[in-house]
């Protein structure tokens, strides 16, 4: 069956429908445009909190995203692979933040990892001397709680949809557990792994909620581009525009740059 | 809190669009039982819960009457109003954010700004007050300090407090929430150590701070001005509601909340 004869029998509300669905999409973005004042962006994104704002972003988004994966990895691998009880359970437990309100995921981390009222924050605090609240690191760990399940549910999809038989001959050629892993299973889920990647670094970018609520809104700090954007709108509109554009510009980026691999994935 | 804001303005826009469609025609000047119809409050966060009890005793009063009331910073209200939102009353933490309405020609009527109400700024500490705090000189020894942001009323109050106690907090050690409850949230769920917030909210969230008074001498003034807005459907109704906030009932609502009586 080819594709044009399924477009031809595409109904006209439908192909109505998509229409206004991605204009109403595509109308924000616009705006936004529009807002942008070009002549004085450069100047904007100089200034100092700005740009420090934007490089903390960056930071913590890229590392966050490491601990997704270096966490969501195995767990994508559980849930894929291991059949146990309660394994729905689990996997809902997984999910979680991505369909809470990430305020409310920022107060169940303060619950958890809180200095003055955490399960374990008071441990870090007076054993170890460390406290996540108010510091970059608290930013890591909203982002990455925020993030985690975009990559579980992106590797996990991955790891369901492999041909067992490449697995299976490596293994069946001698190949260990370890090698096969390394060697076999991981190359082939690399286009799930780096569409995941992507998702969940740009959802950490994006991370606002959970963020000030953990991590608190110290220039400099803890302080991200997002939370940046909010309160810039109430003092300087111009700045807080330039710096949606920067972000807009960069998540704009990497779709483009993982277009390929999502296309080459599914044919 | 961020999200769940938004949420219910924009419900209280859209109830507003349709609300204001079965409003009274006729709308006379005359403040009497007889009012009917819906307006829209947007009022400053530290006015939350004293205006939520105000609205309660305006609807006993007018039965007919319906007060959405939509609660934001008072600067992101005014820039709210500004941009067309439907408001038939701004009442603002300030006087600043209210002539920036009457500038832009966003006041209806020569009588307003109305002053409506007085508050002050305190300390929030942690319950027990751990780190001992008791002046606002004190506050240089807090490791974390919640203030609002810089460009909002309550931003602008707490720096000038701290200007007038003759210290100075590094940037490093300020968390700025997005409006005043969420500064004060930052103790009370958070780890930060103090804020300085409205004497009201402190009072409204005694449960889970402490109050540490600032003097009067080193303290603020803030004045509450409230003004009907130019477009509303419902002018009759929003005049009444003012003057019941000015009123005898009005004023001891707004006591029992902390503000001080005008």
């Amino acid at each position: 069956m080819t594709g044009r004869s399924i477009t031809s029998r595409t109904p006209r509300f439908v192909v109505l429908g998509a229409f206004v669905g991605v204009l109403y999409l595509c109308l924000p973005l616009f705006g936004l445009l529009r807002k942008v004042s070009w002549s004085s962006l450069f100047s904007r994104l100089s200034d100092g909190p700005t740009l420090a704002a934007l490089r903390l972003s960056l930071v913590t988004s890229t590392l966050a995203t490491l601990v997704a994966v270096v966490l969501g990895m195995p767990i994508a691998w559980v849930l894929a692979r291991v059949s146990f009880k309660g394994r729905a359970i689990v996997r809902s437990l997984v999910m979680l933040p991505m369909v809470l309100p990430p305020v409310v995921g920022g107060v169940a981390l303060l619950g958890a990892y809180g200095r003055s009222q955490g399960v374990i924050g008071p441990v870090l605090f007076d054993v170890f001397g460390i406290q996540l609240t108010f510091s970059p690191a608290g930013v890591v760990v909203a982002e990455a709680f925020v993030a985690l399940p975009f990559l579980v549910m992106a590797v996990e999809g991955g790891l369901r949809g492999l041909d067992p038989r490449y697995e299976e001959s490596a293994a069946v050629m001698g190949a260990g557990d370890t090698t096969r892993y390394w060697r076999v299973t991981l190359r082939l889920l690399r286009p799930s792994l780096v569409a995941g990647i992507a998702v969940a670094w740009a959802r950490a970018l994006g991370e606002f909620g959970a963020t000030i609520t953990f991590a608190g809104n110290i220039e400099g700090r803890t302080k991200t581009a997002p939370l940046a954007v909010y309160l810039l709108l109430e003092s300087d509109p111009e700045a807080a525009y330039a710096l949606s554009l920067v972000m807009l510009v960069v998540c704009v980026g990497v779709l483009v740059a993982l277009r390929d691999r999502w296309i080459g994935n599914r044919s | 809190m961020y999200v769940r804001r938004a949420t219910s303005a924009l419900v209280a826009v859209a109830l507003s669009v349709g609300f204001t469609g079965c409003g009274s025609g006729a709308a006379t000047p005359v403040r009497t039982a007889g009012l009917e119809g819906a307006i829209t409050v947007s009022a400053a966060v530290s006015l939350t819960d004293s205006f939520t009890e105000l609205a309660k005793q305006f609807r006993t009063d007018n039965p007919k009457v319906k007060v959405q009331l939509n609660f934001g910073s008072s600067s992101s209200l005014v820039a709210q109003i500004q941009a067309g939102a439907p408001a038939d009353i701004m009442a603002s933490a300030d006087l600043g954010n209210i002539e920036k309405l009457v500038d832009s020609g966003h006041v209806v009527g020569r009588n307003y700004p109305k002053v409506f109400a007085r508050n002050s700024m305190a300390i929030a500490v942690k319950p027990g007050n751990p780190l001992d705090i008791k002046t606002v000189a004190d506050l240089a020894s807090a490791k974390f300090v919640a203030l609002c942001g810089k460009t909002v009323p309550c931003g602008i109050y707490a720096a000038s407090v701290i200007a007038r106690a003759g210290i100075s907090i590094a940037e490093s050690k300020v968390t700025r929430g997005v409006d005043a409850k969420a500064t004060l949230g930052a103790v009370a769920t958070g780890d930060a150590d103090a804020a300085v917030v409205y004497y009201t909210d402190v009072v409204a969230a005694k449960k889970s701070v402490l109050v540490v008074n600032i003097p009067q001498s080193q303290n603020v003034n803030a004045v509450y001005g409230i003004a009907p807005i130019r477009g509303s459907k419902n002018l009759a109704v929003a005049e009444a509601f003012i003057a019941f906030a000015l009123s005898d009932t009005g004023q001891k609502i707004l006591q029992a909340y902390g503000f001080e009586r005008l």
